[in-house]
């Protein structure tokens, strides 16, 4: 008992000769953490657990489907979508389209829409969140176009821009603004009144006072609007691809599904699955690189 | 032995005494808005005069207009009522001859503590050599050395207020105004810290106006202690405190002092 606390000594007085002299006796998990074991069980706690549910679930989908237990053809086992990857890679599908070209295909209109999104969506959510009168005023605005769900305009979109790339494009810029919008002026708004009076303190020109107070301190705000922004570019661009292509991982699976290939269905989706935590790492990676004052804040 | 001299001023102005006067508060009120206008004014009809190179303490209970009197010297904030000058020129806002520490350290926390210390500097164009060595000083002097690349949130409180002291001392202003700069610090660094702070304001010869809760602390520093009073904020009483530097904190005279203030406050 007294071991674990680290308050007492031990009946063996090793309790105590465990904590460093002048780090305190009341951190004993800090001190715990130091030591090689520990470090080496919470590494396989952080990554191997998940890994081992993944395993786990994976191999009781495949067990039961070996054994019959349900429908190969609308469920396919892992095993299947497996060798479905490598024959979509090498023969394509349609034929000639491999699952790179799907991706890339997929992966530029997010890029196009997604940059165009934040372009347009940071500068004016700034200017936006610092003026009382026009965040008033863009307020009802935001609120409506917000609750629009992006795959209702697909008709209108259509229209507008025809059937090619643009009007996907649209459709992402779309999705992603008015949520990264939404954010930006947030982080705008919320900058500690008492920063900008230590600054004014400090010779600092208005220019400055942007540049150097209120941005920063909007940054984490942004990085979070980019984030659910990209989340969304994401789940737009599977309904956005549903129509006027047959080139990209939408497409791919609605194709699939009206020929009745469920384990390209599920190749799909893999990627597409594969997509977003590949760039929610790189975000987060990016994140930490670029505002390393505000770790551990979420 | 004499007596300490203590002045009632009600209405008259607190004065300075000889020296040349650096900031004129004359009237002043400030009134925030609230349901109860009499809730709302934080300082009422406030006339004090601060002279040259003088060391002045605020001193009074939680509420009377403290902090509030110290952003309208600054200019950070307007009053509603009466006015304020420096060198004999209105207040329109902030500027270069007023540093402030604010009650709450007011760090920026995407800097470390070394660039919040040189952020007016910065302003200011200070080339980047000159700037890490003017900085680097100060940090030695808030014996922060160590700590320089530390983020604001990897401070301990008292750290955090010595590095706002530091950052506010990086532009060398000719007005010091510190609200409470010491009440996160342990009595040992405190009284350090008292000690550093009366041999900058020696040798650099600058007027201090000082917030504090702590009777010695204001006895320590000042030349004159000004007594103030909650709901609405006024001025009570002022106490010159005519004792040569540096002073003995246990001495009889010190003791005489705190009762007297003490007394005033109450
Ligand atoms: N922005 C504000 N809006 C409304 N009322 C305020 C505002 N700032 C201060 N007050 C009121 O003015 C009075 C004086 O406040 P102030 O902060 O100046 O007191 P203080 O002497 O610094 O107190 P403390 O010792 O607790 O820091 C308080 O009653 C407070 O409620
Ligand atoms: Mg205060």
């Amino acid at each position: 008992m007294s071991d674990t606390l680290g308050t007492g000594s031990g009946p063996d007085g090793k309790a105590k000769a465990t904590v460093a002299p002048g780090q305190g006796e009341c951190r004993p998990s800090i001190e715990a953490e130091r030591q090689p074991g520990w470090a080496v069980s919470r590494h396989l706690r952080q990554t191997g657990l998940p890994l081992l549910s993944v395993a786990v679930i994976l191999a009781f989908w495949e067990g039961a489907a070996q054994l019959g237990l349900f429908d190969a053809s609308t469920i396919p086992p892992p095993s299947r979508v497996l060798s479905t990857v490598w024959e979509l890679q090498t023969l394509g599908f349609p034929r000639g389209s491999s699952l790179l070209t799907h991706m890339g295909s997929t992966l530029g209109r997010v890029a196009a829409g997604y940059a165009l999104a934040a372009v347009l969506g940071i500068p004016l959510g700034m200017l936006i969140g610092r003026s009382l009168r026009a965040s008033r005023m863009v307020l009802p605005i935001v609120t409506f176009a917000r609750s629009v769900a992006t795959l209702s305009l697909l008709p209108l979109a259509v229209l507008w821009f025809g059937v090619g790339e643009e009007s996907k494009v649209f459709l992402i810029t779309y999705g992603c603004f008015w949520v990264l919008l939404t954010n930006v002026i947030d982080g705008a708004k919320n900058v500690d009144p008492a920063l900008i009076r230590a600054a004014l303190m400090l010779d600092t020109s208005p220019r400055a006072m942007f540049y150097r107070v209120i941005l920063p301190s909007a940054l984490p705000y942004i990085f979070s609007g980019l984030r659910l922004a990209l989340g969304l570019g994401f789940m737009v661009i599977v309904g956005v691809e549903l129509i006027g292509t047959s080139i990209g991982l939408g497409a791919l699976i609605s194709q699939a599904r009206t020929f009745y290939r469920m384990d390209l269905v599920f190749a799909g989706m893999v990627a597409i699955a594969l997509f977003g935590l590949l760039i929610a790492l790189g975000l987060s990676w990016l994140e930490r690189l670029l505002l390393p004052w505000a770790r551990e804040s979420k | 032995m004499q007596s300490p001299r203590v002045e009632r001023v009600t209405e008259a102005v607190a004065n300075a005494g000889s020296a040349r006067p650096k900031i004129e508060i004359l009237q002043v009120s400030k009134q925030f808005p609230a349901e109860d206008p009499a809730r709302g004014l934080a300082v009422s009809n406030v006339s004090l005069t601060v002279g040259q190179n003088e060391f002045v303490s605020l001193l009074g209970r939680s509420g009377c207009g403290k902090t509030t009197l110290l952003n309208m010297i600054a200019g950070l904030v307007a009053p509603t009522q009466g006015q304020i000058a420096i060198d004999g020129k209105p207040v329109r806002g902030p500027g270069p001859d007023r540093g402030m520490v604010f009650q709450s350290s007011a760090l920026f926390p995407w800097l470390t503590a070394i660039d919040n210390i040189e952020f007016g500097l910065v302003n200011r164009g200070v080339p980047k050599v000159e700037r890490r060595r003017h900085a680097q000083d100060l940090i030695s002097l808030v014996q922060l050395s160590g700590f320089e690349s530390k983020y604001p949130r990897e401070l301990s409180g008292g750290m955090q207020q010595r590095v706002a002291i530091a950052r506010a001392l990086a532009l060398d202003p000719e007005i010091l105004l510190m609200d409470e700069p010491f009440g996160a610090l342990d009595e040992l660094t405190r009284a350090e810290m008292q000690d550093e702070l009366l041999a900058i304001w020696q040798k650099r010869t600058k007027t201090v106006v000082f917030v504090t809760h702590s009777i010695s602390e204001a006895i320590f520093l000042s030349d004159r202690v000004i007594v103030m009073s909650p709901h609405p904020g006024r001025i009570r009483e002022q106490i010159v405190i005519d004792v040569p530097r540096p002073r003995q904190r246990a001495s009889v005279q010190f003791a005489q002092f705190y009762e007297t203030i003490q007394r005033a406050i109450e």
